[in-house]
């Protein structure tokens, strides 16, 4: 069960995207969420479907993998869809009985509202997720927000901590499944009963995992410092990011898409314009 | 001989204890020497690794590696630089994401630049033969290979120095034998000066000099096959010797035949000795092995895989458990093992046509049918591996205590329970107050395994019960689970150690590959060699050294018989003396 979580997992393809500089990646990740944030009519919506397609193909990404990475928040799509429905009274009522009322509007945008919800997990994993390594991430991030060191913001230890967050999450994944296994022999349930004593039965999964976890620190401290860990000074790197023009292409290309799905958006405004 | 790393009279305290870790050692490692270090858990050894890598300071004494003292804040960087650790727990060490990215990690942070980076990256991988995997996430890899992953993590500095602590010690024997082969090549290929620290014999007799630590002093030197073969030394430091002179002290010990450090120096002069003394001895046969034959838990005909696509871990199980014996499963890591006998209490249900069954009198239980599933589960008591990871409660009595409870006893009879079980597995009264954090890991080990007996299981699961322990842990342990058996628990035991399923178990089931290669007791396991290559075992080392005995002795047919029935050392030391158990 555990191990469908899919967060932080890398698909491995050769497509461009994966080979798209991460730093690229990170900004049209950020530009692409605040497109998706505006975007309202169908019609916009409808493009971004299409550009996610698009993305998804370019990224090689086999549906199955896309599905994984979508359905841990369906549970959520689904409960935002039924709020809206029964909250949103806008348009013509379609049904009504008691207190609840139901409208063409409230179906139509709760619709949207879910779609939109989607592709945003969609875009935002195949941009991400999917096709960078956590390493290159946080590189990237390391390098993007680089100008913070000069007011002492220690941009090298944060990008330090995430990669190893990251690369601790399956290792932590498998030892909780153990952990769990290992108190289900000895009578623990995690399924049944009322929702406070589940909780109460996961501190027998819990204690153990943060009691390992901190052993892991220091040990991982230990191999670290013998392997001349110094911080970020006069480090070199393996694969440096390195900006190409095929890079900066890609950037430009890509991020045409989420200007374009802003543009679609405000059409009427901009056919005003003019 | 010019010497890498030596230390001189050296004390050392953690901050924390006002007791010496180390408490007057020396020790030197000459260039290019390969050296093992080796002590019971908590005689220091590891402390020691920390002085030379400059991870700690001597109190007293001096530790000067390359010599330079490491007490020299200005140099102690180029210590580090060129020596290399590996530790003992694979996952621990590894900080890359992807194989190639943690190989970098070490010249990254000397500042190694490109192409020089990128060559040692590939040199490190091919030289342990990870290169086809160096995009591989580490996370997905075996115990084995991550521990070559960190030898090359560590040659990507070149270094001078390197130094083992513990690095075998989570490896299956395969695995292990394939580690030291690489340590091996490395001293004899690129002159690197090695200092093992390990509770492993096999491992320290590869060795040029071994030192023995205990109590953080070292109270024995030399070439390994003085020092190992020195039976009670050894045993006294909790280790353990080879068995050709674990032999040759055992017949002293029943016979008062008495031997020289000379004779018990090699399989040879063994041989010769025991030639001396038993020429044509006359064998008698041992006392009778007891027979079960009431099945307690069958397997039918069970299969299993983890996803569609992948290769099924179990195929077509059938396998009888018979009440009151030890039945050990042998394979290596990734046979199915483990699979199978997370099915044996429901944790993993039958998929298919496959059954696991509890005959208990008259009525048989199924895990196939979930509401039969928590009773099953209290009368096969599952203790996984390296189970001292789950314990939890502030208290070691309530940690015992949790699965007896949730089982629904109660009041005095819950507080036997935990007390016998506590007994049983070894632990003092006093312990039972104590947080199960504060405790030793032999300790912890021995906690978690009360929590399990606790709840009065019928049967038994054991996976890998001693693994990672030292030899005097490992003896405990068996002397634990020999109690248990004694008192009528049925024990299913896993293990990677043919030697070990020979000594303990009544019966020995072997896997491969998901598949049951055989299941027979001991002795007729072994009798037929076609069959076995045919099944790719081996055959115990003790075995095959019994039967070279045979022919060196040129016994009768009747004595090789019986003198191949004994299933330990000791066993076979009272057959040669002709003494009865």
């Amino acid at each position: 069960m555990l191990k469908d979580i899919s967060i932080g997992r890398y698909y491995r393809a050769d497509s461009i995207l994966h080979n798209l500089d991460p730093r690229c990646k990170a900004i049209l990740f950020i530009l692409y969420l605040i497109a998706i944030f505006l975007l309202r009519s169908p019609v916009a919506i409808g493009l971004l479907v299409v550009l996610t397609v698009i993305l998804q193909i370019l990224g090689k990404i086999p549906p199955k993998v896309m599905w994984n990475s979508a359905k841990p928040i369906i549970p959520i799509i689904i409960l935002i869809v039924v709020l809206n429905v029964l909250t949103l009274k806008t348009g013509n009522v379609i049904f009504s009985w008691w207190k609840i009322t139901i409208t063409d509007g409230g179906i139509s945008s709760a619709l949207i509202m879910a779609v939109r919800l989607l592709m945003m997990i969609l875009v935002t994993s195949i941009i991400l997720t999917l096709t960078t390594t956590p390493l290159k991430l946080s590189e990237a991030l390391e390098k993007l927000f680089g100008p913070l060191k000069v007011i002492k913001f220690p941009v090298h230890e944060m990008a330090m901590m995430m990669s190893i967050a990251l690369r601790f999450i399956p290792t932590l994944i498998d030892e909780t499944d153990k952990i769990m296994k290992a108190q289900v022999s000895r009578g623990a349930d995690y399924d049944t009963g009322t929702i406070i004593s589940r909780l109460k039965g996961y501190v027998t999964v819990l204690v153990p995992l943060f009691v390992s976890s901190f052993r892991r620190a220091d040990e991982l401290a230990t191999a670290m410092d013998a392997r001349c860990y110094n911080g970020g000074e006069g480090r070199t790197k393996l694969h440096p990011l390195k900006l190409t023009g095929k890079d900066v292409m890609l950037f430009i290309i890509l991020s045409m898409g989420a200007f374009l799905l802003v543009a679609v958006e405000n059409i009427d405004r901009i056919t005003k314009l003019f | 001989m010019e010497n890498t790393a030596l230390a001189k009279n050296v004390r050392f305290a953690y901050s924390d204890s006002d007791k010496f870790a180390i408490d007057g050692a020396s020790l030197a490692i000459g260039e290019g020497e390969y050296v093992a270090l080796l002590g019971a858990n908590g005689s220091g050894k590891s402390t020691m690794a920390k002085l030379l890598d400059v991870l700690e300071m001597p109190n007293e004494g001096d530790v000067t590696v390359f010599g330079i003292d490491t007490k020299d804040d200005d140099r102690f960087w180029d210590i580090r630089k060129n020596t290399g650790c590996v530790f003992q727990n694979p996952d621990n060490q590894i900080v890359g994401t992807t194989v190639e990215e943690d190989v970098a990690f070490g010249p990254e942070n000397i500042g190694i630049p490109n192409p020089e980076l990128s060559e040692r990256v590939e040199n490190a991988l091919k030289y342990v033969g990870l290169f086809d995997k160096k995009e591989r996430q580490t996370a997905k890899l075996s115990g084995g290979q991550k521990q070559k992953l960190a030898i090359a993590g560590v040659l990507a500095m070149q270094p001078k120095f390197l130094l083992l602590d513990e690095a075998t010690a989570m490896l299956d024997p395969v695995s292990r034998d394939e580690f030291l082969s690489l340590v091996e090549k490395l001293v004899r290929e690129n002159k690197i000066s090695v200092l093992t620290i390990t509770h492993d014999m096999t491992e320290a007799s590869r060795t040029d000099k071994v030192y023995i630590m205990e109590k953080g002093k070292i109270t024995l030197e030399g070439a390994p096959q003085d020092v190992l073969n020195n039976v009670p030394e050894m045993l006294d430091a909790g280790l353990d010797s080879p068995i050709y002179s674990k032999l040759l002290w055992e017949i002293k010990n029943a016979t008062g035949l008495d031997y020289s450090l000379e004779d018990a120096k090699t399989i040879r002069s063994a041989l010769r000795f025991l030639g001396a003394h038993f020429t044509d001895a006359k064998i008698k046969a041992p006392s009778a092995k007891p027979k079960f034959d009431e099945t307690l838990i069958s397997v039918k005909n069970l299969s299993y895989s983890y996803d569609d696509k992948g290769p099924k871990a179990l195929k077509n199980i059938d396998l009888d458990i018979k009440k009151g014996e030890l039945l050990a499963l042998v394979g290596r890591s990734g046979c199915g093992k483990t699979t199978l006998i997370t099915h044996m209490n429901g944790i993993i249900r039958p998929q298919g046509e496959g059954k696991v069954e509890f005959h208990y009198g008259d009525t048989v239980l199924t895990t196939s049918k979930k509401k039969e599933i928590k009773q099953i589960r209290q009368k096969v008591g599952l203790v996984f591996q390296y189970p001292e990871y789950q314990l939890f409660e502030e208290t070691v009595y309530r940690d015992i205590a949790y699965g007896p409870k949730k089982m629904g006893m109660k009041g005095d009879e819950l507080d036997k329970a935990v007390r016998d079980a506590a007994k049983q597995v070894g632990l003092d009264d006093e312990v039972l107050e104590k947080s199960p954090f504060e405790l030793s890991g032999g300790q912890q080990r021995r906690v978690a395994l009360a929590g399990v007996i606790a709840m009065k299981p019928e049967v038994l699961v054991l996976d890998e019960p001693a693994a990672g322990l030292d030899p005097r842990g490992r003896r405990e342990m068996f002397k634990t689970i020999a109690g248990l058996k004694k008192n009528g628990t049925t024990i299913v035991l896993v293990t990677h150690y043919m030697d070990e399923a020979y000594e303990h178990a009544d019966r020995i089931c072997t896997m491969k590959d998901g598949m049951i290669m055989g299941v027979s007791d001991p002795i007729k396991m072994f009798e037929d060699k076609d069959a076995l290559r045919e099944m790719e075992i081996r055959a115990p080392y003790l075995r095959r050294f019994l039967e070279i005995i045979a022919v060196r002795l040129g016994l009768d047919p009747v004595s090789k018989k019986n003198l191949l029935r004994a299933q330990s050392v000791k066993e076979a030391a009272l057959l040669l003396g002709g003494v009865d158990a």
